[in-house]
């Protein structure tokens, strides 16, 4: 465990309201990267920025200056969708170039529109073909069992790509190992492609389904930072048994025109995304 | 293994094996634990199967590097993946088809793109199972020969087994291994020592005017086939082809000159063995008669695998049938 405890990030903010200024950072940057092109997750970003904030800021443990560090904390995306406010973080965070951000889906850019290893290990395992990030993520949880040093995984999983069967069989696995150095994200924003999960397939409830499978499973407001940073203290606590958070997040949170507008895609024309930047720097001010 | 006999019943599953098997070793299971006893990285999952993989050796004696899964292969590559990538070497394990066709998404995205160092291990090759359809492996090479940065073998008798995970282990990256266990009906078994050579054949015959061209259990049909042949007064090589991918550039060469070449594989003629071997030789511009033998574009059913061998054409007689006719196509 020492290990681990030797090598904190530098600065593991936990006060709030610094959080919420770099999340605020973070929502300004999604506009930023993907007005231009189209391409990308505005809604999904906009309302994911504090989940990710809070778990690259307060709760990794990784090291900048040695992202292959075997004992780090890792994350996987299991979608790899929604990676505007993911390059974003990571670029805030230092693990990858921020010059290259701008490159973001442009062709021949590794800041590709699903996140992929190209970019370099940081990228844990090339997801996007849905369902398959909690499998790894406990095969990586197996093996920092077996090392004994303390590290921990943390895999966040949209909501409706738990429609997905293998990720049930994941999650009957890692229940039934007990596994408590994993830690589940259900970023439930209640958007998939045709529109409104629970009109596509229902899913509630999320948590107690988690729960009938022997995991330990807390509903958190995806906005509420200090909520956040007691959940994940919890899990990183509780013994025995493997955590799911259903992260409830609002698409476009933050930006009163586009909050509440399910859009898996949405381009936004100059003139939005500027009253959008307008919208983010006012409630920096306020 | 011993059959479990309680008042009267007795249980025959997977697990079980034939009488005649009994002695049998297990030599992919004493293979794989005699690797990970010499190397901590080597680590065991199974989904359900671990007698059936031979893997209750690695299980018993290493139980804290094997992980039991349970009916779950999607899944199980999925872990493997994560292993591999905290610097572990999982063998994973079931039978062909499901190691290979249920979980092909899986291997692709969480073994193959990222080239990383997990054996993915599949028992009952092609038509040897009882069970019919759903269990029998006819696309499995094709699917993985398909896949970049994947390395297929198939050793050609459970003697050559322990060669070929030594090979598998060797190799750093991702490989299908493709077996048949030792069941007791295996004839003149050599036990094969070192590594098979990855990407080249084993010449057991040398070319006269013709080559056959085979893997798995098929070897034996092949060198049956010659002997048959032989009698004809037609003198035909028989080579050995335990990978699949990379296939040995050198049977070009060989097959330079022959008057016909036939491949012949416990698999489906498209995709597998036949297909490679056709396209190095249209590619480096080898002229010859040419013909396959293997499961020809059918599903099969349930069967003991003498009879579906004889069904679907996967025999000796149906090599030289096949020999016969692709020399007469080229004019001799």
């Amino acid at each position: 465990m020492s290990a681990v405890a030797d090598r904190q990030p530098e600065r593991r903010i936990r006060d709030p309201r610094e959080l919420s200024e770099i999340a605020l950072r973070l929502r300004r940057k999604v506009i930023e990267l993907v007005a231009p092109t189209g391409q990308g997750y505005v809604q999904q970003g906009l309302g994911a920025a504090d989940l990710f904030t809070v778990l690259y800021f307060a709760e990794l443990r990784l090291d900048p200056a040695d992202p292959d560090w075997i004992s780090r904390d890792r994350l996987l995306l299991s979608t790899a969708h929604n990676t505007a406010i993911f390059y974003a973080t990571l670029a805030e965070r230092g693990l990858v170039p921020a010059e290259g951000l701008p490159d973001y889906c442009k062709d021949g850019s590794p800041f590709e529109v699903n996140a992929s290893e190209r970019l370099g290990t940081v990228i844990e395992a090339t997801c996007g073909s849905l369902g398959q990030g909690l499998s790894v993520g406990i095969g990586m949880a197996l093996a920092a069992r077996r090392r004994g040093d303390g590290a921990r995984v943390y895999v966040v999983l949209g909501d409706g790509e738990l429609q997905e069967g293998q990720v049930w069989e994941a999650a009957l696995l890692a229940g039934s190992l007990g596994l408590d150095n994993i830690c589940l994200l259900i970023d439930d924003n209640r958007m998939q492609v045709e529109g409104h999960v629970d009109q596509v397939v229902k899913l509630e409830p999320i948590a107690g389904k988690f729960a009938s499978f022997g995991w330990a499973q807390h509903n958190v407001d995806g906005h509420d930072i200090p909520a956040l940073l007691a959940a994940l203290d919890g899990a990183r606590t509780t013994a025995g048994k493997p955590t799911c958070l259903v992260v409830r997040t609002l698409p476009g949170k933050g930006v009163p025109a586009l909050e509440g507008i399910l859009a898996h895609n949405l381009k936004l024309p100059a003139d939005v995304a500027a009253a959008a930047l307008a919208a983010l720097s006012s409630e920096d001010a306020a | 293994m011993t059959s479990i006999t309680t008042d009267g019943l007795t249980v025959q599953d997977f697990n079980q094996r034939g009488a005649a098997a009994a002695p049998n070793r297990k030599f992919y299971g004493e293979t794989l634990l005699d690797l990970a006893r010499r190397d901590p990285r080597i680590v065991c999952l199974t989904a359900d199967l671990t007698l059936s993989t031979e893997t209750d050796l690695f299980r018993d004696a290493l139980p804290a590097r094997f992980h039991q899964v349970g009916i779950a292969e999607a899944n199980m590559v999925g872990l493997a993946g994560g292993m591999a990538r905290s610097g572990e070497i999982p063998f994973v394990h079931s039978f062909c088809v499901f190691a290979t066709r249920r979980c092909y998404d899986q291997i692709a995205m969480q073994v193959a793109y990222p080239n990383l160092n997990v054996k993915i291990v599949g028992v009952i090759p092609g038509l040897t199972t009882m069970l019919g359809v759903s269990h029998q492996a006819i696309d499995d090479i094709a699917l993985m020969r398909a896949l970049p940065n994947m390395t297929v073998i198939e050793p050609s008798n459970a003697a050559e087994v322990p060669a070929a995970v030594r090979a598998a282990a060797a190799h750093d990256g991702p490989v299908y291994l493709r077996l048949k266990r030792a069941d007791g009906t295996e004839t003149g078994m050599i036990e094969q020592e070192g590594v098979i050579p990855l990407g080249k054949l084993r010449l057991l015959r040398k070319p006269g005017e013709g080559l056959i061209l085979a893997c798995g259990l098929m070897v034996e049909q092949a060198l049956l086939a010659a002997d048959l042949l032989a009698a004809e007064g037609i003198a035909v090589g028989v080579a050995d082809v335990p990978t699949l991918k990379p296939l040995d550039p050198g049977i070009a060469e060989l097959a330079t000159g022959l008057r016909a070449v036939v491949t012949a594989e416990n698999h489906s003629i498209i995709g597998g063995l036949g297909s490679a071997v056709a396209e190095l030789l249209m590619e480096r511009g080898v002229r010859t008669g040419f013909a396959r033998v293997g499961v020809r574009d059918v599903f099969a059913e349930g069967g003991t695998t003498p009879y579906l061998f004889e069904h679907y054409g996967l025999t000796a007689a149906a090599i030289v049938r096949s020999y016969r006719e692709a020399r007469e196509r080229e004019g001799g």
